[in-house]
């Protein structure tokens, strides 16, 4: 790579970050604030790693400058412009990842897109929630819980009764809170999927399929968090609490260890 | 004239009389006995998956049968030395001083099923009490209101019936002193503190959110759910761990598994 080259790399990404300063402030904030989205902390040091791994992949590849990634340049900036004009940070956070792919594109072509596509594809577990969406799944995903929790107590013979998102077993009423509706685990646990995809297996159709087995285990598994601390009151707050949710977490890791080596399994057997 | 006036006298007097009788009353205080979700005299006997929200006690009796299946979150407690014979000795205080309440007029009929009750004390002190159906019992907005039923013998609910509680009124606030035993029907769903001079028996299925406590005889269970009534406490709720906490503990152990051979490789070598 030449000197003048870099110097354009180098001098490209400092005028994105003077562009997007408030934007990036604004997702650091958010991280810092939401314990729904603090993982977003995690992701770019993770796409950073995975961009560092790659090296040997893409530096061989010759750049071919494409002037798309002018067009993206100008769709990025277009969409900061409506984000600034109430279309919110997700928008910006948008916004911020159109542009920095356009920067790609335009400096080292469609070669260079595809092979950071995964690393792309990862940023976007970073992005903030968007409110319209989360608002309308939460609620559900709360109900859902409860369900769930009251289901799995009762069929372990426990009597339950349950209002909404309220459980009463036996005058210890847990409500399934907005915080408690399964949110967390489930953005976690598919970004945890897709990375372990990458670094467990080449195929990249496996990182789908995991993503794919995600929502019915992070929906379980707080169900069962839920119905844990329904059944032992002692688990509703303090130490115990937190102990069982990381419990529960890991043990969603493990299930999804378990389902990349029968996904695997199964394909080996096929492919023999 | 003077003697219709009177009478309007008298009318107005009874009114108010009824009045304060229905609404000036205070809490029976139950002593150590509140914190028992089933208190027997002889026994306790289970079937089924029943749950009950506190301590269970014996006393003077000692046999407690059915846990497991049956579940208690609080402790047993058998025996007159235990807190059980303390808490028959605060059950007896408690059940006299309801029985003792001043009672208006008012004498409730053999079945109260279909009625609307507000706060006060009522009293069947001759015969049996039913309740077939829904009786609502209504705190007119007094979260603190208080019901008192005095029964002469024996307190018996229908299948599926209901004592349901409206305008505030709660089931630490109800109080129903029976003067022989209680039966509560099967899928029924009851409210309230019974003070029972013999037995109590809760029927297969009952939903009781209250206290079931018997002063000379048996508490027979069968797959009940018996709540705590000071339900006035908010529900505590369940937030996962932070994100930041989960994804960093989810790629460590992806990591360690991944790595786990050469981990253990290099265990072997030292």
């Amino acid at each position: 790579m030449t000197r003048t080259r870099r110097a354009y790399i180098v001098l490209t990404a400092a005028a994105l970050a003077l562009c997007y300063a408030s934007t990036l402030r604004g997702m650091f904030e958010q991280w810092s604030i939401d314990e729904d989205m603090s993982h977003g902390f995690v992701v770019p040091i993770v796409v950073l790693w995975i961009v560092w791994r790659e090296r040997g992949r893409w530096q061989a590849l010759p750049a071919e400058p494409s002037g798309w990634g002018l067009a993206l340049l100008a769709a990025g900036a277009g969409m900061q412009i409506l984000a600034a004009f109430g279309g919110g940070l997700f928008a910006a956070s948008v916004a911020f990842l159109v542009s920095v792919a356009g920067a790609v594109l335009y400096l080292g072509g469609f070669v260079y897109l595809r092979a950071w596509a995964f690393p792309f594809l990862l940023a976007l577990f970073m992005l903030p929630k968007l409110a319209i969406v989360y608002s309308q799944v939460t609620f559900p995903l709360q109900l859902l819980a409860s369900r769930i929790a009251a289901a799995m107590l009762g069929a372990v013979g426990v009597a339950v009764v349950r209002e909404g998102n309220i459980l009463d077993v036996a005058g210890h009423r847990v409500s399934v809170q907005e915080a408690c509706n399964g949110v967390r685990y489930l953005l976690t646990l598919a970004f945890i999927a897709v990375v372990y995809a990458y670094l467990a297996d080449a195929k990249p159709w496996m990182r789908f399929a995991l993503l794919a087995v995600v929502a019915p285990i992070a929906i379980f598994a707080n169900a069962l968090r839920v119905a844990a601390s329904g059944l032992v009151p002692a688990l509703d707050a303090g130490t115990p609490h937190a102990v069982a949710g990381y419990l529960v977490f890991v043990l969603c890791v493990a299930i999804l260890i378990l389902m990349r080596g029968l996904f695997h399994a199964v394909y080996a057997r096929y492919h023999a | 004239m003077g003697t219709r006036q009177g009478a309007s006298i008298k009318k107005l007097g009874l009114v108010l009389g009824c009045t304060l009788c229905l609404h000036a009353q205070t809490p029976v205080v139950l002593g150590t006995a509140g914190t028992f979700g089933v208190l027997a005299g002889s026994t306790v006997t289970n079937t089924g998956t029943t749950v009950i929200s506190g301590n269970l006690g014996v006393s003077p009796g000692l046999a407690v049968t059915g846990f497991p299946p049956g579940f208690v979150t609080g402790t047993q407690f058998t025996g007159v030395t235990s807190l059980a014979g303390t808490a028959q000795n605060d059950l007896t205080t408690a059940y006299l001083n309801a029985q003792g309440r001043s009672c208006p007029v008012l004498n409730l009929p053999g079945d109260i099923g279909g009625m609307t009750l507000l706060p006060g004390v009522y009293c069947n002190s001759s015969t049996s009490l039913g309740i077939t159906g829904t009786v609502t019992l209504n705190g007119n907005g007094d979260p603190n209101a208080v019901f008192i039923f005095q029964i002469g013998t024996a307190l018996t609910t229908a299948s599926n019936s209901n004592v349901h509680l409206i305008g505030g009124a709660q089931a630490s606030n109800v109080f129903w002193q029976v003067g022989s035993s209680a039966t509560v029907g099967t899928g029924s769903v009851f409210n309230g503190i019974i003070l029972a001079q013999a037995s109590i028996t809760l029927t297969t299925g009952a939903v009781f959110n209250g206290r079931a406590l018997a002063r000379t005889g048996a508490v027979t269970l069968d797959s009940n759910l018996m709540t705590n009534p000071d339900t006035s406490t908010p529900p505590g709720s369940v937030p996962a761990p932070p994100s930041l906490i989960l994804v960093v503990a989810g790629l460590a152990i992806a990591t360690l598994y991944l790595k786990r051979e050469q981990l253990l490789a290099r265990f072997r070598r030292t």
